[in-house]
């Protein structure tokens, strides 16, 4: 059994990012996926266990430039209990509170949440639809660097990221929606929380005389990533949400899902649901 | 086997030092390492809550969390609620309720219980069954604990007030 | 006493709320469960388990893990030959020779310094294995040339002077899967069903779904020099277990002592010895020190037992004016690759059966089957959910053939006080009725009926429907061995505390609580005056065990007993110092009254003092054996085997997205037949608990056993009822003050988780049209048979 060798709690980015560079580190965040995972076998430890929770730069929500920064650390209570949050990402926060249970929420952080990358990650799927992005920090010749990702590019594959194992990830930035944006997130299961989702939709819109425009839909858990149903966006972009319409945009998104079965569902009961709830959710959206 | 740590830390309202191994969860440190067996063992995946303890005022799955990721905070136990007023609070309001019968997942839920009256010291029926979401109980059927959880709300609200005045 | 002092009246605690004894140490974390306890010196036990699910066990190499620091102990079957077979059919060696059947089969197990050491010990041990088909289905264990999972003969070698007589020493084998059979028989099936107007059959699917005990399973064991074990247990039958603990070891039961600490939740699962038990004492045996084994929620998911899954056909038949006529069951249970209780719930099934509403005629016919799959043990109900899903779901339809409302039809049918029945239960009380009324005015059952089933075509996509249920339980023990008695001995102590010492086990039930109030009735006590011992086998008198609703019932006439007992011989004493009839005189208040005006004679404590002390030096102890009037079934399965049954209806109303397949239980109406409420809030929180336990039979929990490996050994993916799911629960108590019950009460702990998924079944029909036979009801199972996608039921099973 491979064993860690050292344990680290930097304070300052710049520390973590030398620390990253030296290669072999197992990042620890909130830790409600890391342990779990590493007990079971997922994951396996690398020789050094960084804890980044003291790294200031990680912390803090706030607007700047027409988008909201959500640190890395940020937990799901912290955004649950943001009025930025709550006000200008509704679908974000309206994804939070369908996230686990209060005491996972008040530990998993939005960073881990992402870097996780589960397919079913809960906010995974509103943070795609907003066309949120990531922001690396490496430092690979004694100075930091940042690069931003678009989260489309960020997810490759389940429990897999474009982030290189020298980057740590610092924030992701949201742009704020346009004016009169309103948007649902749906999650499928029995519980309100503590499920793991066995499809879920984050779908937004803004009303402009009959028509939807800034058409956003992302769907988790029926693909290996979240996915953004650009297509779907597209047969609703400019239109008018009549039945015809909302059942196009079902039969545009079964096109772009691929669906797998597992223990919580076939990947035909997935295709049944996103035709079914993406028209709930549509309707609505187009209500609110 | 990994490498230990030295970490240091308050355990209810005490502060304590201690070697913990990388690996071991908070859980592990408190029940074989500090022999405080009230926080229960149910699950070790944080679905079940018998382990919730209170890390600088909020609420968390010991199981879940590194016990190296304790240094430098504040913990508080179901042995630190219990002496508390709202411990006491609660667990008057639990044993008056029926809301314990085998027990096990109780403590978990008295300490998720103290932390939702208060984050939440008018919580609803609502609130409250969303509040211990995260604790199974395979005995009670929850109705009990719901009930007792409010009334325990209430006791700490009216004493509050008689604080006040 | 003083002359101011007020008379006492006579007070009751019967029927009050009264909070558990045990309530306020676990809620402030103080209660030492099994897993809490840490004895000087233990070592800590793993044990390795099969990765196939059938396979002959080529070899087995420990040297690597024998010489891993910290280890003390690696065994295998080779290091115990003088094992024997344990579980209900004795065909269950706790470590595997030659063969693993299944996924959790034990084959080698260590004791080390720490779990950490124990574990990493389990990964250096090396086995081979040479893979046989597998069985992973009754249906397919029963087809000609399925391959066997007990070919031949396997068992101990066990030494002559270990042979206990009678003891089994090897398993002789099974030559055709099945492990056991059952047949029950009354009336003429034939000529029933030649008196039927309306005929139906239906083949039901009840699948797997385990304890899911918060604490998970755990022991400890330890010999003294001299041989003698002492076990701490989280046995629900500590008596039985000790003697085949005594079998198994090859000693006499006498030098085994079972301590049971306070339990993380029962429901069944403590019922039988399982490998890991015998497995924890074979290595304190060979290292002579202390050994703790606990198992992971992994292991507790994989290696406890399951409710056993059953495959049945039900036949049902009916006269125009609605009297029943007969009913032909046949049922497959899947046994797994052992038998434990599982495989005897058919015990509980025909009685259902046979005796819930009147049917002269009946046939009834199990198979246990050996599979590959895991093995199935008792859990709260026995058998019952799954024999009330079928009947009750017939009942419906019969009801809905003729025309006639599902209640009416019901009332025509039901028991009445003072019936025997064709299987010989004497319902001497009997409030079958009263439930069925209650809970259908209460719940406005027949109007919301109608109107759920006026929206059927309705295009909205989420439906409402309202389904009943009924339920028949024993509620007074169950005479399943020669004896169903409990013992109790009573001491009074100088200051007039009484220490209760009771054969029945606390598991979480209130049973301490509700014994101490029967006793403080007697004593005109205060429950503070009670300590109830309840927990060691060296102490506590003998009890059966706590299982069959039977603990109030049994083991509270028991304490009554013995407190009569005590009454009687203070009131004797105190009728001999004052010189009145005894008869005239009452214990009330911790006091000597005076019947008749409540007038204060002596003190308690002072008296029992003035006993104790005098020239008679008398103390005040007694003891009772309490044995139910009930009788042992015979060879047909006939006789009342208990003494007394409790009745129970319930009406589920529920909300079912057709668009998604979810069914949400939005309010549960039940009316419970109790005998008499003891503790109310006792009584309310079983009630409570069963329900939202039977919710989760019908709606959520599904252990998904697939080529025998559990696919989902999680609470992640194994999903018990979380708060926000609960119903709205409206719970009537009929009172039919049972003659035998203690204080006129029957047993209720099954009782409300039986007819949950039944009712639930017949509501998503009131809601939807469409019936579904098989369980779980959860979403995508849901979804596929409103919309034609679920695969039907068919009984494709080879005579």
């Amino acid at each position: 059994m491979a064993g860690i060798e050292r344990y680290e709690a930097p304070d300052t980015l710049e520390r973590a990012a030398e620390i990253l560079r030296a290669g072999k580190v197992t990042v620890l965040a909130g830790g409600t996926d890391l342990m779990p995972q590493t007990q079971d076998g997922r994951v396996q430890f690398q020789t050094v266990l960084m804890n980044v929770r003291r790294v200031p730069e990680l912390q803090g929500i706030a607007e700047a430039d027409g988008a909201v920064r959500i640190g890395a650390l940020v937990t799901i209570t912290q955004l649950l209990e943001s009025a930025l949050v709550r006000e200008r990402l509704g679908l974000l926060w309206q994804a939070c509170d369908h996230f686990a249970s209060d005491q996972i929420r008040n530990a998993a952080t939005v960073g881990g949440n992402l870097c996780n990358a589960s397919p079913a990650g809960d906010t995974l799927v509103p943070l795609l639809a907003l066309g949120a992005r990531v922001v690396l920090s490496a430092k690979p010749n004694g100075s930091l660097e940042t690069r931003r990702v678009p989260l489309e590019a960020f997810f490759v594959g389940p429990g897999r990221t474009s982030r290189a194992p020298a980057e740590l990830l610092v924030a992701v930035e949201v742009p704020l929606p346009p004016a009169g944006f309103a948007g649902e997130f749906y999650k499928h299961g029995t519980r309100p929380g503590l499920d793991i989702s066995a499809i879920s939709i984050a779908a937004g819109a803004r009303r402009e005389g009959t028509v939807l425009r800034d058409v956003r839909i992302a769907l988790g858990a029926v693909a290996p990533t979240p996915i953004r149903a650009t297509r779907t966006e597209a047969v609703l972009e400019g239109r008018a949400p009549d039945a015809a319409r909302l059942e196009a945009a079902a039969q545009a998104a079964l096109e772009e899902v691929r669906p797998i079965s597992d223990v919580r569902a076939s990947d035909w009961y997935r295709r049944e649901l996103i035709r079914n709830m993406l028209k709930r959710v549509l309707t609505h959206v187009c209500q609110l | 086997m990994s490498a230990n740590c030295d970490i240091a830390f308050t355990l209810n309202g005490v502060k304590r030092e201690l070697t913990v191994p990388v690996q071991r969860s908070a859980l592990e440190m408190l029940r074989e390492q500090l022999g405080l067996t009230g926080t229960k063992y149910g699950c070790g995946e944080g679905e079940c809550g018998a382990c919730t303890i209170i890390v600088d005022g909020a609420t968390v799955n010991a199981c879940l969390m590194f016990a190296v990721d304790c240094d430098g905070r504040e913990l508080v136990t179901i042995e630190g609620v219990a002496v508390s007023e709202a411990g006491e609070h609660l667990r008057e309001a639990f044993v008056a309720n029926g809301a314990v019968q085998c027990g096990f997942c109780t403590p978990g839920l008295v300490v998720q219980a103290s932390h939702l009256i208060e984050r939440h010291p008018d919580a609803d029926e609502a609130v409250i069954r969303r509040g211990i979401e995260g604790n199974l109980c395979r005995c009670t059927g929850y109705r009990k604990i719901i009930d007792a959880i409010a009334a325990a709300a209430q006791a700490s609200a009216q004493g509050s007030e008689h604080g006040r005045g | 006493m003083g002359a101011g002092d007020t008379p006492l009246a006579r007070e009751s605690l019967i029927g009050k709320r009264i909070p558990k004894m045990d309530a306020p140490d676990k809620a402030s974390g103080k209660t030492r469960y099994i897993q809490d306890l840490n004895l000087p010196g233990a070592l800590h036990a793993k044990i390795l388990r099969s990765t196939q699910v059938h396979a002959r066990i080529v070899s087995i190499d420990t040297s690597a893990a024998r010489r891993l620091p910290g280890v003390h102990a690696v065994i295998t079957a080779k290091d115990v030959p003088w094992q024997r077979p344990i579980g209900v059919a004795k065909d269950h060696l706790p470590l595997k020779t030659d063969r693993v059947r299944s996924l959790r089969d034990e084959i080698a197990a260590v004791a080390a310094d720490s779990e950490a050491i124990a574990e990493a010990a389990l990964e250096l041990i090396r086995v081979e294995y040479a893979p046989l088909p597998a069985v992973i289905t009754a249906e397919q264990a029963l087809a000609p040339g399925a391959p066997l999972i007990h070919p031949e003969p396997h068992g101990a070698d066990a030494s002559p002077h270990l042979k206990a007589p009678g003891a089994p020493v090897a398993f002789a084998g099974k030559p055709d899967n099945v492990a056991m059979t059952f047949d029950y028989a009354q009336g003429d099936v034939a000529q029933g069903e030649a008196e039927s107007d309306v005929v139906i059959e239906d083949v039901f699917r009840l699948h797997y779904v385990t304890h899911c005990c918060l604490g998970v399973s755990g022991v400890i064991a330890e010999f003294d020099p001299s041989g003698n074990l002492l076990l701490y247990s989280n046995t629900q039958v500590p008596f039985l277990h000790k003697r085949e603990f005594a079998e198994l070891l090859g000693i006499d039961p006498a030098r085994i002592r079972i301590i049971q600490p306070p339990i993380g939740g029962g429901f069944g699962s403590k019922l039988d010895i399982y490998p890991f038990e015998p497995i924890a004492i074979f290595l304190a045996k060979i290292t002579r020190r202390p050994v703790k084994l606990v198992f992971t929620r992994e292991e507790e998911f994989i290696a406890s037992p399951t409710r056993q899954p059953v495959l049945l056909k039900l036949r049902s038949g009916c006269r125009k004016d609605g009297t029943l006529t007969f009913r032909t069951v046949e049922t497959l249970h899947d046994n797994g690759a052992y038998t434990s209780w599982g495989a005897t719930t058919p015990f509980v099934m025909m009685q259902t059966v046979s005796s819930l509403y009147r049917v002269p005629h009946c046939k009834y016919h199990t198979r246990a089957i050996y599979t590959n799959n895991p093995y199935a043990g008792s859990f709260r109900g026995y058998g019952n959910l799954q024999a009330t899903f079928a009947v009750e779901a017939h009942m419906d339809k019969l009801a809905e053939a003729l025309g006639m409302d599902g209640l009416a039809f019901r009332l025509k049918n039901a028991q009445e006080p003072g019936e025997i029945t064709p299987q010989g239960m004497n319902f001497a009380s009997c409030g079958f009725k009263d439930c069925l009324k209650t809970a259908a005015e209460r719940s406005d059952f027949l109007r919301k009926q109608a109107e759920n089933r006026a929206r059927w075509s309705d295009p909205q996509p989420v439906k409402r429907g309202v389904g009943m249920a009924s339920m028949l339980h024993v509620g007074g023990g169950a005479k399943i061995y020669p004896s169903d008695g409990c013992g109790t001995i009573l001491k009074l102590d100088d200051f007039a505390h009484v220490t209760l010492i009771t054969g029945a086990s606390e598991i979480g039930q209130g049973s301490e609580t509700v014994l101490s109030q029967l006793v403080c009735e007697e004593l005109g006590l205060p429950l503070s005056a009670v300590t109830v011992v309840n927990n060691d086998t060296d102490i506590t008198p003998w009890d059966v065990g706590v299982h069959a609703s039977r603990t109030t019932f049994i083991a509270g006439n028991s304490a009554i007993g013995a407190a009569r007992k005590a009454k009687a011989k203070i009131l004797a004493a105190a009728a001999a110092r004052t010189g009145l009839a005894q008869e005239a005189l009452d214990l009330r208040g911790a006091c000597i009254v005076r019947k008749s005006d409540g007038e204060r004679l002596f003190e308690l404590g002072k008296f029992l003092r003035g006993l104790h002390f005098s020239d008679r030096a008398e103390l005040v102890m007694t003891s009772f054996y309490y044995e139910p009037p009930s009788k042992h079934q015979d060879k047909q399965f006939k006789g009342d085997v208990s003494a007394a049954y409790a009745w129970a209806t319930q009406v589920c109303e529920v909300e079912v997205d057709t668009q998604t397949g979810i069914v949400r239980l939005l309010k549960v109406t039940g009316a419970h037949d109790v005998g008499r409420v003891l503790n109310r809030l006792g009584i309310e929180g079983q009630i409570e608990g069963g329900i939202v336990m039977g919710q989760g039979y019908a709606l959520t929990e599904n252990l998904m056993v697939e080529n025998g490996v559990v696919r989902n050994p999680n609470f992640r993916d194994y999903k018990l009822v979380t708060a926000p799911e609960i119903p709205a629960m409206d719970i009537s108590f009929i009172e039919t003050m049972d003659g035998e019950g203690p204080q006129g009460a029957k047993g209720v702990g099954e009782a409300p988780a039986i007819c949950i998924a039944a009712a639930v079944a017949n509501a998503i029909y009131n809601a939807t049209g469409t019936r579904i036979t098989a369980l779980p009801f959860t979403p995508e199972n849901v979804y596929r048979a409103l919309h034609g996608a679920a695969t039907p039921l068919k009984w494709s099973v080879a005579a």
